[in-house]
């Protein structure tokens, strides 16, 4: 496409270039529904954008990934990259989901199934 | 949603299916919350994105994902995720589906080849999924058994009629995939 049928920059891309054009998070790959949890507020808020920043104050109470990609309307992916840039800060912690498939019980499914039925 | 607490626990459920097969609609109907449904940017896999200089646009494409939510009492949730089943998107389907319950593979008999690529990904994976024919009007009814032999799906995995708009009909679908991934559980287990 030639430059001038794009004049101004969809949505997405503006979104990518908060995350500096990067589609993956730095570090140890991490679940959608990971739990995070604000452990620590920058010194300096300067180096961090607003998206950073929301995030941050979201997760001062434990909130998933997803989540937080919800409050903020943000793309998963385009959370996940902001998210993996304030653990590697030191800025938040990042936890698996307790219920991975090999943790689901005879018990948990009993629970779904109930709480399914009573919706 | 309260993660401060010990006993809470995160259920994930993939809805998997080709493009215009009802996934978002069906995400909408039992989502407590408005669902998100985002255009995610991909780089290819192995394609490192990281050039500041902007967007790549021979490195990266977009994929539709729906996500919605379920509280099944304070502490226990339901999280759904729906994109559409195509080749080369598998990359995000295999951390999607990481530590999912199972998947729901939606089939609209008008194109039910759209349903082949996320069915083969589940049964590779041995992730527990179902298929759920999606009744669109005017589409004819078929035999739920010639479906299930088009799309080769084995006579222990659930094939339902449902309708996606339809917020008990997608309840029942989620309530069949709970039970089938309870009884693959228990067959693991012996
Ligand atoms: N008649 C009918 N229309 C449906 C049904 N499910 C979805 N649709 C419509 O089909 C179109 C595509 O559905 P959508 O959920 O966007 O498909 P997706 O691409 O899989 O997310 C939308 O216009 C829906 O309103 C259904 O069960 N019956
Ligand atoms: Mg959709």
């Amino acid at each position: 496409m030639a430059a001038d049928e794009d004049p101004e920059p969809g949505p997405l891309v503006r979104m990518f270039a908060v995350t500096g054009g990067r589609a993956r998070p730095v570090g140890e790959a991490f679940d959608v529904i990971a739990v995070v949890t604000t452990i620590g507020m920058p010194y300096d808020q300067a180096g961090l954008s607003p998206e950073h920043l929301a995030a941050l104050r979201l997760a001062t109470r434990p909130i998933t990934v997803a989540d937080i990609g919800t409050r903020l309307r943000l793309p998963l992916n385009i959370t996940r990259v902001l998210l993996g840039d304030l653990r590697r800060e030191g800025l938040v912690s990042i936890d698996p989901p307790a219920a991975t498939a090999g943790v689901l019980n005879e018990r948990i499914y009993q629970e779904v199934l109930n709480g399914l039925r009573a919706l | 949603m309260d993660y401060a607490r010990s006993d809470t626990l995160a259920i994930k459920i993939l809805i998997a299916g080709g493009f215009g097969v009802g996934k978002t609609t069906m995400v909408s109907a039992v989502s407590e919350i408005q669902p998100l449904s985002t255009e995610e940017l991909l780089s290819d896999r192995g394609a490192r994105v990281d050039d500041t200089s902007g967007v790549e646009a021979k490195t990266t494409t977009t994929v539709a994902l729906d996500f919605g939510r379920i509280t099944l009492r304070e502490g226990l949730w339901i999280y759904l995720f729906g994109t559409p089943g195509q080749d080369r998107f598998w990359f995000m389907w295999d951390e999607l589906a990481i530590g999912a319950l199972g998947a729901v593979v939606l089939a609209d008999t008008r194109r039910l080849g759209d349903a082949f690529p996320a069915v083969d990904f589940f049964e590779q994976r041995r992730i527990p999924y179902m298929v759920a024919v999606n009744l669109f009007d005017g589409a004819r009814r078929h035999d739920p058994a010639v479906i299930r032999r088009a799309l080769a799906v084995p006579a222990h995995v659930p094939l339902v009629p449902c309708d996606a708009r339809d917020r008990e009909s997608a309840k029942e679908v989620l309530l069949t995939l709970v039970r089938h991934a309870r009884e693959m559980s228990r067959v693991g287990a012996n």
